[in-house]
């Protein structure tokens, strides 16, 4: 995205600011708010009234998910950055649509769509898929909204057809629409007589889009 | 005679070159505003030149940028160590004296600062990705800077360093924990004889901004770059409403700990800051204003 990208949402603007370590700014109209992590924020007027959401917190709380989502409401200014070089990605959401999102990756969303998370399931996913345990999961119902992520590094979008496969290394994974299915696969590797290793990948399953991004932690090898 | 002012430096310079030979920004491009206010600093573009007495400095690189210096006889920078990428062997290395070491130590600044003598060649970088700011100070000019900011200074900028005075107190009489959420000291840069040139490197994008007197604005306290010494700055506690939740802890110690800055003057905010810390309650703090929603 350009620096200095501007586009609107609702009665509100947002402005995409430097390219390297990208920072959202807000302009909230009257009447709309986002909602964020709250550690995320960068700098706000000091007129822009902060609120608290209840997200069944404990849960999260013990899966590394932050239980607390800050809203703010307009009018206002109010700007947000992540702490990796990286991308912000833009997802308008018509009414009726899911979204899962991978952990910490969600930067805000606008108002009117609403916010739950999903546990991930199968041992093998929290375990091997590098995942973590939750995704959140942004849902659109009458209204459509915008939604706001970072991807570290580049991202890039596949749309898979219905039964596509595609084999994502699970920390690349970012978002994908709900109707994709995503499972963790071993992929057995030999090295020599004796080594013996194992890879695991997500599979997508189509139909639907899948976001990747380029720069992500090594599960395997921990760098 | 030149009537042109550098845009980012404040400072008259050379319209007929690429770059501002003072700081290193672009010349020919327009200045890009957010709506808010904010000005995006321009990166220094790769192998622009920057001038300093009889000396000169390179900026190689984009994504971790290196200042490649060409020291003069007579002239010198000092530097944090742990910056030092390269150096002729020619170019005469040195300690030099900070006053205050165990404190330094304590609080995690820096405690080896090296000068670099001309003639000679050397290099400084900083292990992270963002820009080089490059700071040209007039003589009586003064400049705070967040701790670990500082690149470089050229030998005619006078060093020092002191306390913030933004701080919070957590835990218990028995575990109390203090904490800086602007890092306990800043480094205080001041042009007191002549002009000088200041680098710092900033991780991130860099936004600048002019406030006018009286002007406020709050931010997150580690993204802070630098300030005009004019700048105030103290705490600011904001707790949100609370919309229901209320498990197992008093619903106050949800809060945002930033700073307020009240102009005059220039402040600089990078895009990569450090997450805050935890949720415990607040025991004593520094002079802070609040706000409840």
């Amino acid at each position: 995205m350009r620096d200095m990208t501007e586009f609107r949402f609702s009665a509100s603007t947002c402005q995409v600011e430097g390219e390297l370590v990208p920072v959202a700014e807000i302009a909230l109209a009257p009447q709309d708010g986002v909602y964020f992590e709250h550690h995320i924020l960068l700098w706000k007027d000091e007129s822009v009234p902060l609120s608290s959401m209840q997200t069944n917190g404990p849960r999260r709380t013990l899966g590394g998910m932050p239980h607390i989502v800050t809203v703010a409401n307009g009018p206002g200014r109010i700007a947000f950055s992540r702490d990796a070089p990286g991308e912000l990605v833009v997802l308008p959401l018509h009414p009726g649509m899911e979204i899962d999102v991978r952990e910490h990756a969600f930067v805000l969303a606008s108002h009117s769509i609403q916010y739950s998370f999903i546990r991930i399931k199968g041992l093998a996913n929290m375990l091997h898929g590098g995942n973590g345990m939750f995704m959140d999961r942004f849902v659109t119902a009458q209204y459509p909204g915008l939604l706001m992520l970072h991807g570290f590094g580049n991202v890039l979008e596949r749309t898979l057809r219905p039964g596509e496969k595609i084999m994502v290394e699970p920390g690349g994974f970012l978002y994908k629409d709900s109707s994709v299915t995503m499972n963790t696969v071993q992929m057995p590797l030999k090295t020599g007589m004796f080594g013996r290793h194992s890879l695991y990948l997500a599979e997508m399953v189509g139909p639907g889009r899948v976001g990747i991004q380029s720069m992500y932690h090594h599960h395997g090898s921990g760098e | 005679m030149n009537t042109y002012v550098c845009m980012y430096c404040r400072q008259p310079s050379d319209p007929s070159q690429l770059t501002c030979p003072l700081c290193g920004a672009p010349v020919d491009i327009r200045e890009a505003v957010s709506d808010s206010g904010w000005v995006k600093q321009p990166p220094i573009r790769d192998m622009a030149k920057l001038q300093f007495g009889q000396s000169h400095c390179q900026i190689a690189g984009t994504t971790v940028p290196a200042a490649e210096f060409n020291l003069a006889q007579n002239e010198m920078i000092y530097f944090s160590h742990h910056v030092l990428l390269w150096a002729d062997p020619a170019t005469r290395l040195q300690n030099m004296s900070l006053r205050g070491g165990w404190k330094r130590m304590m609080a995690g600044l820096p405690l080896i600062m090296l000068e670099a003598h001309g003639p000679g060649h050397i290099a400084l970088s900083d292990n992270h990705a963002g820009e080089v700011i490059a700071l040209p100070m007039q003589h009586g000019q003064q400049m705070w800077v967040k701790e670990h900011r500082f690149l470089t200074a050229t030998g005619n900028i006078r060093y020092d360093w002191g306390d913030n005075d933004v701080w919070y107190i957590t835990g218990d009489s028995d575990e109390q924990e203090w904490h800086y959420p602007m890092g306990q000291y800043g480094d205080i840069f001041t042009a007191a004889d002549r002009p000088g040139l200041l680098l710092l490197h900033a991780q991130g994008n860099v936004f600048i901004r002019d406030l006018r007197q009286g002007e406020t604005l709050t931010i997150q306290p580690s993204s802070l770059v630098y300030r005009d010494t004019s700048v105030r700055v103290h705490l600011h506690l904001e707790y949100p409403r609370n919309m229901g939740f209320a498990f197992w802890r008093n619903n106050w110690d949800y809060r945002n700990i930033m700073v307020r800055l009240t102009g005059p003057g220039r402040v600089a905010v990078q895009s990569i800051f450090e997450r805050p810390e935890g949720m415990e309650s607040i025991r004593n703090h520094s002079y802070a204003t609040r706000r409840r929603w």
